[in-house]
């Protein structure tokens, strides 16, 4: 029962061959990868899912990938690439539509633009765009998790925790939606818990790139950061090995990121792809995403769309002091109750201080 | 800009500067002897898959710094091959193994492992704090707080300069990139030395890698020397195709990437976008600046041919 084609290689131009051959090389390890696991069980359709990075990432690409198991498990055919690079984006969407996909997720919000243009030439395949920032059409939809809440969240514990009066972050993309409303409520809960605090965002060219992710993070400990936040893929394993390096606290965006650093990683953002796309695959086979933006947050049925986890039973690192806990899980209640929305703006995600 | 600022930043610029000095040297032994070395990035992303996976495998940093040797070897070996025997263009055969050691690092890293990459996790080498050097003021906690591969990759730029200019091996293997056909009728094999210049410097790109992986993040991922094998090309022809200049060049590439993260601190009413461009554009002007006055070795990119 082999369901996965390999990659189609038939560009025509001399780049886009180079491309096609990284492309064809990486579909030939994922179709590797998908012929080991167990048959499906019913048919629910047939889904995709397009990867920025690699799903070894233990960030963003491996979370997303969760769902990708997830929606297996439910009974749909999957198939996935990986490295799919930015010039690529419309014909690998396009490559799965016309195969015959009924789910084409983009697991990345740069995705967006591209099931914009493929949309309406395959009115039958549902497009889900992962931390899109807009619906489009009838068949384009975007997914997120409400960034502003965990950022707020992450900026009260930061402010809590610091001794210095000094936090940092580093992101990658300055600009995007989903980074500038998690910068922005950064900024925000960090103030609300001490006016004077000195936030400084850092942004790195290359949301994959540890080494350098490592050394912005150095430069804010030099600085006097004491607690680095940031919400970049591979590269979010940089963060953290500067933040053990210099003894500081952080946040990482899976569990797995503990590990590297018990001591300094005071929680993660798990982000529930898993749950978030099950719910969306759900929703488009009955014909109710197309054209929507969903925005899972901790006011929201269905899926909480991300939660703070240390390990996969605690929350929080063992170290932090009770108290500090408790008023960062009353917030988390507030949110939950919807009696505090956190509006940002593009400027609120400004580099600097 | 404080004292503590500029130490930050000096100490920051030489850590940046290691993986590029290694790259720069590998490519430099290379193109001494008359081969472009265009695969000197994909070089470094098998040194830096060979070292996390030999370390991961084995738990021992030593076999990870072994297997980063190994695995630039290997791709430089291709190199060798393809461009001295099959007499391949220089350029396309570059580029050609930086291809191939992107798809194959990723397929490696899946495939070994039964089709599921692996979460790998090594202890990453600490800060070597040199007794008396450490505690100088001012160049102490720059240049002798640093971990083992940076003082490695000096260390290596200073052999390396004695060995171009003060041995016979070097002589002659300056002379196979100027003029193979001298090289030849003193009895030396141009072909032979050709081989090993390439593989030599596969080794030592591979080290750069190894930087990377066991010195600055502790994992391997996919594509992760990310365009630094082309930063540490540029710094070869800066440095006017001297150890010694190379490493000087591959220092102000350190310090501007140092230097890039630093500035967007300052509020400058620029995008974090253009910011980001700084090292690359200051290789560029440097280039075109440096550039003109230098002269690469004359025989490099032709083909040798016996007789």
């Amino acid at each position: 029962m082999n369901k996965m084609a390999p990659q189609r290689t038939g560009s025509t131009n001399g780049s886009a061959r180079l491309c096609s051959l990284r492309r064809a090389v990486l579909a030939a390890v994922a179709g590797l990868a998908l012929a080991a696991g167990p048959a499906a069980a019913a048919d629910e359709g047939k889904a995709a899912m397009l990867f920025p990075g690699s799903i070894n990432d233990q960030s963003w690409n491996a979370v997303g990938y969760q769902g990708l198991v997830k929606l297996k498990a439910a009974g749909w055919d999957t198939a996935y690439s990986e490295n799919v690079q930015s010039a690529d984006e419309v014909e690998a969407l396009r490559d799965y539509a016309k195969r015959g996909f009924d789910l084409v997720i983009g697991h990345t919000g740069r995705f967006l633009s591209a099931a914009e243009r493929v949309g309406g030439e395959f009115p039958k395949t549902t497009f889900i765009v992962g931390s899109g920032s807009g619906g489009a059409g009838k068949n384009v939809a975007s997914v997120d998790f409400d960034n502003t809440q965990f950022g707020y969240l992450m900026g009260v514990l930061a402010a809590k925790l610091s001794k210095t009066g000094k936090i940092g972050s580093v992101n990658g993309l300055e600009g995007l939606p989903n980074v500038y409303s998690q910068i922005g409520a950064y900024r925000q809960g960090a103030r609300s818990v001490n006016p004077k605090i000195e936030v400084k965002v850092i942004y790195i060219k290359d949301m994959e790139d540890a080494a350098a992710a490592k050394e912005a993070a150095l430069s804010l400990a030099d600085w006097g950061a004491d607690f680095i936040s940031g919400k970049l893929n591979a590269a979010q394993a940089g963060i953290i090995q500067a933040a053990k390096e210099r003894n500081i606290y952080c946040n990482g965006r899976s569990t797995d990121q503990t590990a590297i650093a018990p001591t300094n990683v005071a929680t993660n953002i798990v982000e529930k792809w898993d749950e978030m796309y099950a719910a969306a695959a759900v929703e488009a086979k009955a014909g109710k995403l197309g054209g929507k933006y969903e925005l899972y947050g901790l006011d929201t049925p269905g899926s909480t769309g991300a939660s703070l986890k240390y390990s996969p039973d605690s929350a929080f690192n063992p170290a932090i002091p009770p108290a500090i806990v408790a008023d960062v899980e009353a917030l988390e209640k507030t949110f939950a109750a919807g009696g505090l929305k956190i509006k940002v703006v593009k400027e609120d995600g400004h580099g600097g201080l | 800009m404080d004292y503590a600022f500029l130490v930050a930043l000096l100490a920051a610029s030489v850590r940046i500067a290691a993986p590029l000095i290694l790259g720069a040297l590998g490519g430099l032994i290379s193109e001494r002897a008359g081969v472009f070395a265009v695969g000197i990035e994909g070089m470094m992303l098998a040194g830096a898959f060979g070292a996390a996976i030999g370390a991961f495998v084995s738990g021992s940093p030593a076999v990870g710094l072994l297997l980063a040797v190994v695995a630039g070897s290997l791709i430089a070996s291709i190199v060798a091959i393809a461009v001295t025997i099959f007499r391949a263009d220089q350029m396309v055969t570059g580029l050609a193994v930086n291809i191939l050691a992107f798809g194959l690092t990723s397929f490696l890293l899946r495939g070994l492992f039964g089709g599921r990459a692996p979460s790998i996790r090594l202890h990453i080498f600490g800060a070597i704090d040199i007794p008396f050097l450490s505690s100088l003021p001012f160049v102490g906690p720059i240049l002798f707080r640093q971990s083992a591969l940076t003082y490695a990759a000096v260390a290596i730029a200073l052999l390396l300069h004695l060995a171009l200019y003060r041995t016979r091996a070097g002589l002659t293997l300056r002379a196979t990139g100027e003029n193979p056909e001298a090289v030849f009728a003193a009895g030396n094999n141009p072909i032979r030395i050709r081989q090993l210049a390439v593989i030599a410097g596969g080794a030592i790109a591979g080290l750069g890698g190894a930087v990377l992986s066991l010195q600055d993040v502790g994992t391997f991922t996919d594509g992760m020397t990310n365009g630094r094998g082309f930063l540490a090309l540029a710094a070869v022809i800066v440095g006017r195709w001297t150890p010694l200049g190379a490493l000087a060049a591959c220092l102000v590439f350190g310090a501007a990437s140092a230097l890039e993260v630093r500035l967007q601190g300052f509020n400058l009413p620029v995008s974090s976008y253009a910011i980001q461009m700084a090292p690359y554009l200051l290789a560029l002007a440097v280039l075109a600046g440096l550039g003109r006055g230098t002269r690469m070795p004359q025989a490099i990119g032709q083909a040798y041919r016996v007789g």
